[in-house]
């Protein structure tokens, strides 16, 4: 039995720290405000994305990013998905600091 | 001459490596800066797990430029207003029982997006579900795949006291 190739595995720690980079560039020390949260999260998902291709690796990527203010209000999320187990992989960071989270998930599928 | 057969039956031999599974998202790892603090969360697996390690699949050509049938879009989006209006209907935001239901929720639009039958389809199913504080947020996207086979669909749905959003990529395995 051979070993799944390591280039083309989906490693979840390269993906997650390539996450919180991405979300300490684009918004960390920054405090919630409402007229830049748009630019925000697109900078973060871009960033994310432009990382995640420079891997290189054969796979389809779906980078989602939710910043949210803290206010004591909850939030659930939950996903599911019908794919290959064995070549396809998933990564979320939750990130807070004082005023705001951010969750960002990334799923990757094998082409 | 009997390894050149062999090589040729190796190369004929086609696998398919589709399984699906259900996943919990479970917490990995924590780092802690100055002002923000991070956590790490990925997929575990909840149904059958492979004890083996799987081989590489090197799959034959197919020739196919594209899918026969494409992903339905309006039909998917039919079944996400109609998964969420029912199950949150008049429901009040509770934290256990929105932590089932996100779950709930997202088995059964998996199940009923199976049931449509678009071959060499993945699929990814996205629920959230919030409670309604006066707060603001911001739920983005962005995905690297095929554009021209590839899409999503998704629904939000909201009543007095909480929030649901729904979302289904559909990405073509080549």
């Amino acid at each position: 039995m051979f070993p799944l190739n390591l280039q083309t595995a989906f490693i979840v720690e390269e993906v997650s720290k390539i996450i919180k980079e991405s979300v300490e560039a684009a918004i960390g020390g920054n405090a919630y405000q409402h007229s830049r949260v748009n630019q925000w999260s697109t900078s973060v998902v871009e960033q994310c994305l432009s990382q995640l291709s420079k891997l290189g690796k054969p796979f389809k990527y779906i980078v989602t990013c939710i910043i949210m203010q803290k206010n004591g209000a909850g939030l659930q999320t939950a996903s599911t998905c019908f794919w290959d187990n064995s070549t396809d992989g998933s990564c979320a960071v939750r990130w807070e600091n004082k005023s705001m989270y951010c969750i960002v998930s990334v799923f990757g599928l094998a082409i | 001459m009997s390894d050149v057969a062999k090589d040729k039956s190796q190369k004929r031999e086609k696998r398919t490596g589709k399984v699906s599974s259900e996943g919990s998202h479970g917490v990995k790892g924590n780092t802690r800066t100055k002002d923000s603090i991070s956590t790490v969360s990925c997929l575990t697996e909840l149904g059958h797990h492979d004890e083996n390690i799987r081989m590489t699949v090197t799959m034959e050509n197919t020739y196919q430029m594209g899918p026969h049938k494409r992903f339905p879009v309006p039909a998917v989006t039919d079944i996400l207003k109609d998964v969420l209006v029912s199950y949150l209907q008049e429901e009040k935001y509770e934290v256990e029982w929105s932590q089932k239901m996100t779950k709930t929720i997202c088995e059964v639009i998996r199940a009923r997006v199976k049931d449509l039958m678009i071959p060499r389809y993945k699929t990814v199913v996205l629920v959230h579900i919030g409670q309604l504080n006066g707060q603001s947020m911001q739920m983005s996207s962005r995905c690297l795949w095929d554009a021209s086979n590839d899409t999503f669909a998704s629904y939000s749905f909201k009543n007095s006291s909480l929030f649901g959003v729904a979302t289904v990529y559909a990405v073509y395995y080549e």
